[in-house]
This record gives structure tokens, sequence and C-alpha cells, in this order.
């Protein structure tokens, strides 16, 4: 059974905003990915799972759980970064976690400290001053030190820099490794590429298509651009039985599809022609989801 | 059912606005309390009787006499519901709509944290924190009238009951029954007088009108009648054996005596009724006169006759100018006098449980003001939809109650006002309030369980 789940779950705010008839589910152990656009429902999904707002039809639930009936229950083994970052008043960003542990019922403040130090925070900084990337950096030390199994993360991201976000990217990493679930949106797809099993991808409040990213990493169907010295041996490159994709007259580029089970033949096909460069087009998550739309 | 942890927060985050609202409650109050002196007041009170002014304030003019009245127009009136309704807008809009709206309520929610147990929490803090305001402001209170009007409480006895005790062997609850007793000793008259610290012919002339005050009483009593009936007639007394006998009782007297003298002083205030005016204008010259000997302004020297009777010369020249005896003058000036330690014994009545009434009273209007701020911060999401009618529903209740009041053609406007089921007067002046105040608690209740309610099944944008 899985850990999250969302059955035909529907929350229509109008204006074709909202969710509708959605429908996912996150095993124990998988980091799920959630991407859309700015709109097409992520933070709605992700209020139904903290029973913020109440579905119109459907349900969801956490490790059999009702989201919106029992959400306390819930939240015992949850982690979460709101999408929009407000924090409480409090001071300095030490008092704020004093506070957050204090509703937990946590007194072990080791984990804080060590997501505190990978972030490279200073916690006592005034909380109302913080830049957003001090303010993200702080929710995520809130939503992680409990050492939840479960975290749902909005947007987790926004506001670090590259660095950070690369950081960021590993403790995630570790986290999988200890076998938390995690489900968190993006817009990024990059992001969700390196960090997580599965991505949703939900466009309008609907999931269009949702894919394991080892079927993406590990495509055997690979795409290569060719670039001819010559016009001749383009043109009788061109009269191969080669899946071709896009043809370049003057540039004399090919984009041609190889499956990994005929690349031997391919490449001594190409030992024929005057090449003047041969370059992988990678293929991407971003890439997967643009055929889609 | 409560966080303890949000309850710590909601302390820290709100105390020093309680502080400010109840220390500013407190120092009014006790400003108010000290400043009252029953003398003055109903000098002031005479003096607005026939005056159009008399007619716009009504019945408040009489209850302003004493203090628990002065107090429930001035302050219950006014401050006491004004200041913790402040309080009030700010704190239940902060309390729940202001965080939803901010978003950082989703540090709440996202705890082990029920819905229910935050707004609970929340609620029960709005209404200690209301409850408290007026515990301190009630125990100030209740100290500054010991502090500054010493005998309040505690002390029932005037001060000249203390001394007289003390000489004639007596506890002061018999005198207080037997003042003719005081008549017959000159030790226990001069000692009553020095306690209160006027002269001995004064003293006289309060106590005969203080005995004739409870003679009315008793024979009221007796008759089965308004005291005020009988003071305005006191002829009805004749009338009736038993309360003539009962009357006399208190006068220190035969009844036939009493009888007789009675009859001779209702022919001597018809006479002098008839001829009131014109002695009323004569007394103004001989005050005027007198002014100008003292160097003082006629309409000061009003509220201090005692002045005229130190001066010689003053004396003298009020009774050339008014052409009165000296004696006439004196005697009114004393009765004067008289009324004063009268009406001061009246301001001095001070019941305790009035006191803690108004408080009570005030306390659940604000019970039911603070339950419809609260129900608009829990029902809201934005702060400024909160606020409008969290504070505009209270603001506008209040100015509907000053508008009611402000001029009889607007006297409707107070079945619009909550602020109206809190009649300070009626609890003061022995009206009837307890259904008002069963209907204020409960309009609180209510308004707090349809907020809590409504917060717990809402969707909130978080």
């Amino acid at each position: 059974m899985p850990l999250i789940e969302i059955k035909s779950l529907t929350k229509d705010y109008g204006d074709r905003r909202g969710v509708f008839d959605l429908n996912l589910s996150v095993e124990q152990g998988e980091v799920y990915g959630f991407v859309g656009t700015n709109g097409a429902g992520k933070t709605t999904t992700i209020r139904q799972l903290m029973g913020f707002i109440k579905p119109q039809s459907g349900t969801a639930s956490i490790g059999g759980v009702d989201c919106w009936r029992n959400p306390a229950e819930i939240m015992r083994r949850v982690g979460y970064i709101p999408g929009e970052i407000a924090f409480p008043d409090e001071a300095t960003g030490t008092s704020f976690f004093k506070r957050q542990a204090d509703l937990l019922g946590l007194s072990d403040m080791s984990y804080a400290k060590s997501m505190i130090q990978k972030l490279q925070l200073d916690p006592t900084a005034n909380l109302k001053r913080m830049s957003k990337g001090m303010k993200q950096k702080t929710a995520i030390v809130a939503a992680f030190m409990a050492d939840p199994e479960i975290l749902i993360l909005d947007e987790p991201t926004t506001g670090l820099d590259p660095l950070m976000r690369a950081e960021f990217v590993d403790i995630l990493t570790d986290e999988k490794k200890k076998g938390k679930t995690i489900f968190m949106s993006s817009h990024m797809f990059e992001e969700v590429e390196e960090t997580c099993d599965r991505v949703a991808f939900i466009k309008d409040g609907k999931i269009i298509s949702s894919i394991s990213t080892d079927e993406i990493r590990h495509n055997q169907n690979k795409t290569f651009k060719i670039e001819f010295a010559a016009q001749e041996d383009y043109r009788r490159f061109l009269a191969q039985s080669l899946e071709f994709s896009e043809q370049r007259d003057e540039q004399n580029q090919v984009i041609v599809n190889v499956n990994d089970s005929e690349i031997n033949a391919f490449t001594r096909l190409l030992t024929g022609y005057r090449v003047k460069f041969i370059t992988e087009i990678k293929y991407s998550l971003e890439k997967y989801f643009k055929t889609l739309y | 059912m409560f966080s303890k942890p949000i309850l710590k927060q909601t302390l820290k985050a709100n105390y020093k606005l309680w502080l400010i609202f109840t220390g500013i409650l407190c120092v009014m109050s006790v400003m108010t309390i000290s400043v009252f002196d029953p003398k003055m007041m109903s000098t002031m009170m005479e003096m607005l009787k026939d005056t159009p002014m008399a007619e716009m304030a009504g019945d408040k003019l009489d209850s302003m006499t004493t203090l628990l009245g002065m107090l429930s127009q001035n302050f219950y009136g006014m401050l006491a519901v004004i200041l913790p309704m402040i309080f009030i807008i700010i704190a239940a809009n902060s309390l729940i709509a202001a965080q939803v709206d901010r978003g950082s309520m989703a540090y709440l929610l996202s705890t082990p944290t029920k819905r229910g147990a935050v707004v609970r929490t929340q609620a029960a803090f709005l209404i200690s924190s209301v409850f408290c305001m007026f515990l301190v402001v009630t125990v100030v209170g209740l100290s500054c009238v010991q502090l500054v009007h010493k005998g309040l409480w505690g002390e029932k006895f005037t001060p000249d009951a203390v001394a007289v005790s003390r000489i004639l062997d007596l506890d002061e609850a018999e005198i207080g029954d037997n003042l003719s007793l005081i008549l017959k000793n000159e030790e226990a008259l001069q000692a009553g007088a020095d306690a209160r610290q006027i002269d001995p012919d004064v003293y006289l002339v309060y106590l005969n009108q203080k005995m004739t005050i409870k003679a009315y009483d008793a024979a009221a009593a007796a008759l089965g009648k308004d005291a005020e009936e009988i003071t305005k007639n006191p002829a009805l007394l004749l009338q009736s054996p038993e309360a003539l006998a009962a009357a006399a009782k208190v006068m220190g007297v035969p009844a036939e005596a009493y009888g007789a003298q009675l009859t001779a002083a209702i022919e001597q205030q018809g006479a002098m009724a008839a001829q009131s005016m014109e002695l009323q204008n004569k007394m103004a010259a001989g005050i005027s006169a007198a002014a100008e000997v003292l160097d003082v302004e006629a309409s000061d020297l009003v509220n201090s006759m005692g002045k005229i009777k130190a001066s010689k010369e003053a004396l003298t020249a009020a009774a050339t100018a008014s052409g009165l005896p000296e004696e006439n003058i004196l005697g009114m000036i004393n009765s004067q006098l008289a009324a004063d330690e009268l009406a001061y014994d009246d301001g001095i009545v001070f019941s305790v449980r009035d006191y803690l009434m108004l408080n009570l009273g005030a306390f659940l209007l604000m019970f039911a003001i603070s339950g419809i701020s609260f129900m608009f911060s829990c029902i809201f999401n934005l702060s400024k939809n909160s606020l409008a009618l969290g504070a505009g529903l209270p603001i506008a209740f209040f100015v509907f109650q000053i508008m009611a009041q402000i001029s009889d053609s607007l006297e409707g406007f107070k079945y619009l006002s909550l602020i109206t089921l809190f009649d300070a007067g009626a609890v003061v002046s022995g009206g009837s309030f307890g259904v008002q105040f069963a209907v204020l608690g409960a309009v609180g209740v209510v308004l707090y369980a349809i907020g809590m309610n409504a917060f717990c099944k809402k969707d909130l944008p978080l």
C-alpha cells in the first residue's frame, strides 16, 4: 500500500484553477517530484496533503490516515516547507527553532544543529531582516529538525544560490538513503531529475504524465547531432535508412535517433563519411515533458 | 484540549499590549475615584438642578452624587468600554486572522496540533485576558477607594459616630439608631462636631436633618409608603398613630410632642415656601455683599458659605445688604452646611457588591464584544475583512450608544447597540440587570462557539 495516496481528488476554484480528479501515489522510501508551471495546482495538492483545505471530492491520505479528517495525527510524521514562507513573530532564527521544537515536542536539537551547519545558516540573525535565501534555509531547518519520516516540500529551493541548491540536493540524497519518503514540488526540471525517483507533470490541475527518472537516465534511444564536412556526404547520408528527426541543409547537419542495440552498426556506417563533428543530445526530463506539451 | 506551547507564545506576543491597556484603565479608575468629593459633587448638582443642563442629564444627575453613581456614569459608561474594546479588537485579529493572512499559521498546523486546540487556546487567552483586566481594575479600584476615601468599606460609620460612641459608651450601630442621644449630651455633641470638623451648631442642624430623614423613613415603613412621598407631604404622618410613634421613636421624643413639633414645622415650611423667592433674592444680595468684603467671587462663595460665618465683617455686610437679621443668615448658612454633611453621608455609601456587579457587567459586555471580534477573526482569512467587521461592529455599537445618549430623538439607536445591555446606572441604582447580564454571557458563548467551529471547518490558504 502506498504511503501517500491521492484518489480522484477535486478542488475547483473556478476559472479552471484548482485540481481535478487527481490521482497519485507515493511508495514508502520514494522521492516524488511534482512539476508544473505556476498556477498548475501544485500548492493546492500540497495543501490537501497538509489538511489545510477540504477536498470537494476524492481523498488524500498519508499512511492510511485521511489528511482532512485527522491532520494532527499525520503531522507527527511529516516535515513541511511551505511554498510561501511567513514566519511567526519571533526575534531570531534560534528562538523560532525553539518555538517549533516546543510545538513538535522535540527536545533533541542535534539534528537541527547539523542541518544549520550544512546550510551555513546563521540562526542568531533577526528573523524579519533575513534575505530570501536565509529565510528559505531557516524553513528547511525547521522542516527537517525533527528528522521526520515524510517530507512535504513546496518548491524548497526558491531563493537558494546554486551552491546551496547543490548542498540541498545532497541533503535530499542523504535523506533518501535513510529511507525517507519525500514529496516535493518544483518548477525546475534539473532539480527533480537529479533527486527524484518518479516525477509527475501537472498542468491545469491534472497530471499529464508521470515517469520514473530511471527511464530517462537509462533511455536506450540516443539522439546524435552530426555535421558533415561536405554537402556530398550529407546528401549521401540522408539516403540511409535511419530515423532522422531533423535535417539542416545549410549546415549539413542531421539529428538522428539511434537505439543502443544498433549503435555498432551505426558507428561502422559512419566510417564511410567525412564527419566534421558528432555530439550526443542528452535526453532530459525537460525534453520528455516538452514532447508532451 | 489546549496547547501549552501556543498559550506560551500567545502570552509572549500579547502581554505588553495587555499591560498597556490594563495600566491605562487602572490609572483612569484611580483618578476617577480619587477626584470624587461627595460634598463638592452635591453642591454642584444642587447648582445644576434648575438649569437646562439638568434636564438634559435627566436622572443621571442624582446618581452623580455618590461615588458609585459617578463611576457608573463616567468610568463604566465610557472608558471601561472603549479601552478594553480597543485591546480586544487588536488582540482578536492578531490571534487568528492575522496569522492566517500572513501565512505563519502554517507553522502551528504543520505540527501535531489540532486546529481545535489552536482555536480553543486562543479563545481561552482572549477571554481570560479580558477577565484579568477587569479583575486587576476591580482590585485596584477597591484599594483606591479604601486608601482615598477611608471608611468606605470596612468602616461603616461616619467619624462622628465613632467619636460619640466612645463618650456615650455605646457601639456605633446603636448611635446610628438613636441619634437623639447625641443631642442630649453636651460633650458628645462637641466630640461629634470635632470629628466632622464642623461647628457644633452646624452639627446640631445636621443631626436634626438626619433624624428627620430617618424618622420619615421609619414612618414610611410603618405606612407601607415610599419615603419620598412622606418627605413631600409630612402631614401624612399625622394621620397615622403608628407612623407618628415610629417617627417619634427615632426623634427620641414622645409621640404627642413630636406631633406638635411636626405640625409647627409644617406650618413654618408653608410660610417659608410662600416667601421663598423673596428670601432667595435677599440671600443672593447678602452673599454678593459678603463676597465683596471677603474679596472672592460670589459664585465661589455659594459653595463655601462657611467663610461668611468665619468673618464677622462679611456676616454684617451680608445682613445689611439682605436686610435679614444675622441669626437668619446664620441659620441658612448652617442648614446649607448641614446639607453638605448629609450629602457627604450619602456619598460615603459605597456598596462593594454593587461595585463588583459593575465590574462583572463590564466584563460580560467585553466578553460578548470579544466574541464578535474573535468570531470574525476565525471566519475570515484576510486581516482587512476580519477587522472590517470585528472592529467595525463594536465601534458602531459604541457610536450608537453615544448617539442615543446625546438626544432623546436619537434614543432609538440604543436598540442597535449591544452596549445597552450593560446599564451601569441600573446596577448602582438598584435597577434590574440580571437578564441583560445573562444575555450578554449567552451572546458571548454563542459567538465564540460559531467562531471556533468555523475555524475548524474552513479552508486555510497556507
